[in-house]
């Protein structure tokens, strides 16, 4: 007879405390042990109601924002897919095959700042889950045939995310946005640069000796563990795992001078769709630019706003319209979608956003509902730790960010800090013409 | 499946309560500890209901009952309620069934709920609202659907052509046609004859208090007993060799999806060996099958490919399991080879139906399914990881007539042989007569049927070289000959999908 490992139903975390208003007390309810090897990698582990389940989670602070070099956009991503072609203990198949065998949900994905490996598995998988990470992790090793031929998955990504014109809208208001920062680049990395990928094995080794190293990864355990063996198994797979010497230099940008506006014209059937990005502050947890950018883009663009009641609700002018900042390490774009419904409406559409931003600078958000908005932050963030992949998910980003997960108990501490002047403050610094850059998309008068 | 903290009650529950009769059926999962709670109301109703000509009326109704108000309060009302406690409404329209799910904290379930029950149960029916929803089903059909979303207009094209004069041929969001011609005045009446006792059912999970039940049930006796909204199926259209769909539009890569109607669904223990086979030939976003380690792993044309035994809509990002709440009673096999350089679209074709004959010809060795069961058992776990998508999964079960589905999975599983599933396989499975749907760049379409019905050669190239035993089976699949039927094949262009 055949024997099933031991996983056992999840079951939800223990009562979830949400700390009132103005409350000091953390926003993340659960304990968060941190414990750093000599060699400078990070173990974070944060102990959660799943019998049986564990959460894995290797965070290299490594994305395309560090693609410094010409031709190599697209890089980090790259990489993320050689990372399961194997070892000389574990080839790529017996990697599958060890993965197959302990029902593990296992994959990865990359974005500006960071590259997160993930698996969900059993909680008795634990060693095999981090014998495998350590290994890859130290002791990729991969033929030229085999990354020339993972270089056509990654042009099926692109190929697939592609038939979307968000992601061409997202490429080209970046593109023209920044300057010589990495960030002028999507994650997914210029078609031109995809193309030559083939051709860049000696620098997929270059690129795992800078950035596969201990300083610059923090594991994340969510779920059911025994900290003792966790540290113990971490101290006996990582160890040998030696530091790097690589320093990276990102380009810093000069200040946008000049507003820039870009139309695109689109093949395929669509409606038109409007872009705007307004260079932003980066991500802190001690300045509140940010968190007060947050806020802001909930009096602007949430589904309470007054721009969204008239443009969506009452005019149905446009089908939605969204505006917000996504954290970064780097100052990012704060970045506002709406898709219009009639093509004559676009300057009126784009008037009407200027007139809400115009409001946000001038005209303070009322008591009651900073209130609300704060309340809706917090009971979002709440709702989101519902299972421990969930939560390993959220830590993630904030490790991402800073290397700390404490971060996220001091971001939202800030949250509750920011008053209507602040809000009024970010909207007259960063929501001016020349910081701006709008993209337009329409279809091609010739198309179907 | 049962947990000490965790109460399940699955019944027909009758209440008398206030004078009224509750024939509404509620399904429980309660926590103690869970700081949670999901409502979820389903209408047994869906597409295969839609008046002929009124195709989306269903997927309107919904729409407009999540996306409007109540009597009291506008839909800009509701939403300023819902937005401190950040809770959300949602609804999914599907062919069978429709199902709005509410999330929210235990701080605000009583409110929260009394704003969703009044809005399933008294909606506005505002006309302004009528208007905007409407005019988002249209746009989806005409432009997102046709124009921005190849793999999915493939998998849509795949089911209408499948289903071709069948209640399941249409989308689950109706015909363009079919949604312009709609009134408020069909919504209302459409809801007055659907939304009643006979047709609604509750579940409930996470951490409610236990006298919520009665509340709601109290709620849903209170609405009209009406008749079940039943819908007898014919027999799915029979697949006659292989039947090719070129769809036309503009495109830079080319998304493929091929399948053919099966008999088996979750209430069938058949339906649980060919899991097996099937996680074998093709587990979603996994490395597993061996479609994704064909077409990717060994040949890189392509980001993925996978293979389902039922209905598997959305699934382009992320780590998505099996869908809730879309079940039917006919099911159906399909493949999805996500979009490749049109050069390798037609050896791709090829090479899936190569790896469909093997796996029909020769079934898994005994290790192979050894190996392919532990994982099903270990990762249909990781699929109810919240009490939301446990729900979600038991009230399929009911729908089914079957025993809660994870636990039936491994109940299943743990007695079967290789034998059965290979059993299986021979059965329902054959690569010679089966649907094909290819989406193509606009004016490319007659030269790439042309290609595949006259079976042209389709060699493949590499930027490296490979090893001899691909090169051997791609000299194979290269010529491998596809019994295109062309009466029932065609080149369609995308904005004739989906309009009546």
């Amino acid at each position: 007879m055949f024997r099933y490992a031991s996983l056992i139903l999840i079951t939800l975390a223990a009562a979830l405390q949400l700390p009132a208003q103005g409350d000091a007390a953390k926003v993340f309810p659960y304990t968060i042990n941190q414990v750093t090897l000599d060699n400078g990698l990070k173990i974070v582990s944060i102990p959660f109601d799943s019998p049986g389940i564990i959460a894995y989670y290797t965070v290299v602070r490594t994305g395309s924002r560090n693609e410094v070099e010409p031709g190599k956009s697209g890089f980090a991503h790259f990489f993320e897919h050689m990372m399961f072609r194997g070892t000389d203990k574990y080839s790529k198949d017996d990697f599958n095959k060890l993965l197959k065998s302990i029902g593990a949900d296992n994959n990865a994905n990359t974005s500006d700042d960071r590259t997160v490996y993930h698996t969900l598995a059993s909680a008795d998988a634990l060693e095999t889950i981090m014998d495998m990470e350590s290994d890859r992790f130290m002791n990729l090793k991969y033929s030229e045939e085999d990354f020339k031929t993972e270089a056509g998955a990654i042009l099926g990504e692109y190929n697939k995310n592609y038939s979307s014109p968000f992601m061409t809208i997202f490429e080209k208001l970046r593109e023209a946005a920044y300057e010589g920062h990495t960030y002028k680049h999507t994650t997914m990395g210029f078609l031109r640069d995809i193309k030559d990928m083939p051709q860049q094995y000696q620098y997929s080794l270059e690129f795992f000796d800078r950035w596969y190293r201990p300083e610059n990864c923090v594991v994340l355990v969510v779920g059911d563990f025994d900290q003792a063996k966790l540290v113990a198994l971490a101290k006996q797979y990582y160890g040998p795992w030696k530091r790097g010497t690589y320093t990276l230099d990102v380009p810093v940008d000069p200040p946008q001078t000049e507003e820039k506006l870009i139309n695109l014209p689109w093949k395929a059937k669509t409606l038109p769709i409007v872009s705007i990005g307004y260079h932003g502050p980066a991500f802190s947890d001690e300045t509140r630019d940010m968190p007060a950018m947050d806020l802001l883009s909930q009096v602007v663009f949430s589904e309470t706003s007054e721009l969204f009641r008239k443009l969506v609700i009452e005019e149905q002018l446009v089908e939605f319209v969204q505006g917000s900042e996504g954290d970064s390490r780097d100052p990012g774009l704060f970045t506002i979608f709406t898709r219009v419904k009639d093509p004559k409406n676009i300057e009126l559409v784009r008037s009407e956003i200027e007139k809400a931003i115009t409001e946000a600078k001038e005209k303070p958000v009322s008591a009651e509902r900073l209130q609300a908005i704060k309340s809706h932050l917090k009971y979002q963030f709440a709702m989101g730790l519902d299972n421990p992949d969930a939560v390993a998910a959220n830590i993630s980003h904030y490790i991402q960010l800073t290397g700390d997960p404490e971060s996220v108990n001091r971001v939202y501490r800030l949250y509750d800090q920011i008053t209507p002047d602040d809000i009024m403050s970010v909207a007259k610094k960063y929501f001016n013409a020349t910081n701006r850059t709008t993209v337009i998309l329409t279809q091609e008068e010739s198309s179907q | 499946m049962k947990s000490p903290r965790m109460f399940i009650i699955a019944a027909l529950a009758v209440l008398v309560a206030g004078g009224a009769f509750s024939a509404v059926k509620i399904t429980e999962l309660r926590s103690e500890t869970s700081p949670l709670v999901t409502v979820r109301i389903i209408l047994r109703a869906g597409s295969i209901n839609d008046p002929k000509g009124k195709e989306g009326l269903n997927a309107l109704t919904a729409s407009l009952i999540e996306q409007g108000g109540t009597q009291q309060l506008s839909y800009a009302d509701v939403v300023a309620k819902l937005y401190p406690w950040a809770a959300n409404i949602t609804s999914r329209a599907d062919q069978e069934i429709t199902s709005f799910t509410g999330n929210v904290h235990r701080d605000h379930l009583r409110d929260f709920y009394r704003l969703f029950a009044d809005l399933v149960l008294s909606p506005r029916f505002d006309s302004s609202d009528f208007a905007r929803v409407k005019d988002l089903g249209i746009n989806y059909l005409q432009n997102n659907l046709r124009g921005t979303d190849d793999e999915g207009l493939g998998k849509q094209a795949l089911n209408a052509f499948m289903f071709e004069g069948h209640p399941y041929g249409t989308t689950e969001f109706g015909t363009v046609q079919g949604l312009t011609s709609i009134t408020l005045d069909d919504v209302k009446a459409y809801y007055r004859k659907m939304y009643t006792q006979a047709n609604l059912w509750v579940g409930l999970a996470g951490g409610y208090p236990a006298d919520f039940a009665s509340t709601v049930l109290a709620d849903f006796g209170r609405i009209p007993e009406g008749t079940a909204a039943a819908v007898t199926l014919p027999a799915p259209p029979p697949v006659e060799g292989m039947e090719l769909m070129v769809v036309q539009k503009p495109a830079r890569a080319y998304a493929v999806s091929m399948g053919y109607p099966i008999s088996v669904t979750r209430k069938d223990r058949e339906y649980y060996a060919l899991m097996v086979a099937n996680s074998y030939f093709g587990e979603h976003r996994t490395f597993n099958g061996v479609l994704m380690n064909s077409l990717r792993g060994d040949r890189g044309m392509n980001y993925g490919d996978y293979s389902y035994i039922e209905k598997f809509t959305g699934g382009t990002a992320g780590n998505a399991f099996p869908n809730l709440n879309t079940p039917l009673r006919q099911q159906y096999f399909s493949i999805w080879l996500r979009p490749m350089p049109p050069e390798q679209a037609h050896f791709a074709i090829r090479n899936a139906i190569f790896e469909l004959r093997r796996l029909v010809s020769d079934g898994l060795t005994e290790q192979q399914f050894e190996e392919t069961r532990k994982f099903v058992v270990n990762y249909s776990k990781l699929w109810a990881a919240t009490m939301d998508r446990r729900l979600g999964y038991l009230m399929d079960s009911e729908f089914y007539g079957t025993d809660y589905y994870i636990d039936r999975i491994e109940k299943e599983l743990k007695t079967l042989t290789v034998a059965d599933v290979n059993a299986a396989v021979k059965k329902y499975l054959n690569a010679e007569n089966l649907k094909i749907a290819v989406v193509v760049d606009e004016g490319k379409g007659q030269e790439f049927f042309d290609a595949v019905a006259n079976n042209a050669p389709s060699p493949i190239t590499y930027e490296a070289p490979r090893p001899q035993k691909i090169l051997d089976e791609d000299a194979i699949i290269k010529t491998l000959p596809l019994n295109i039927n062309r009466a029932k094949s065609r080149v369609v262009p995308a904005r004739d999908l989906f309009e009546k």
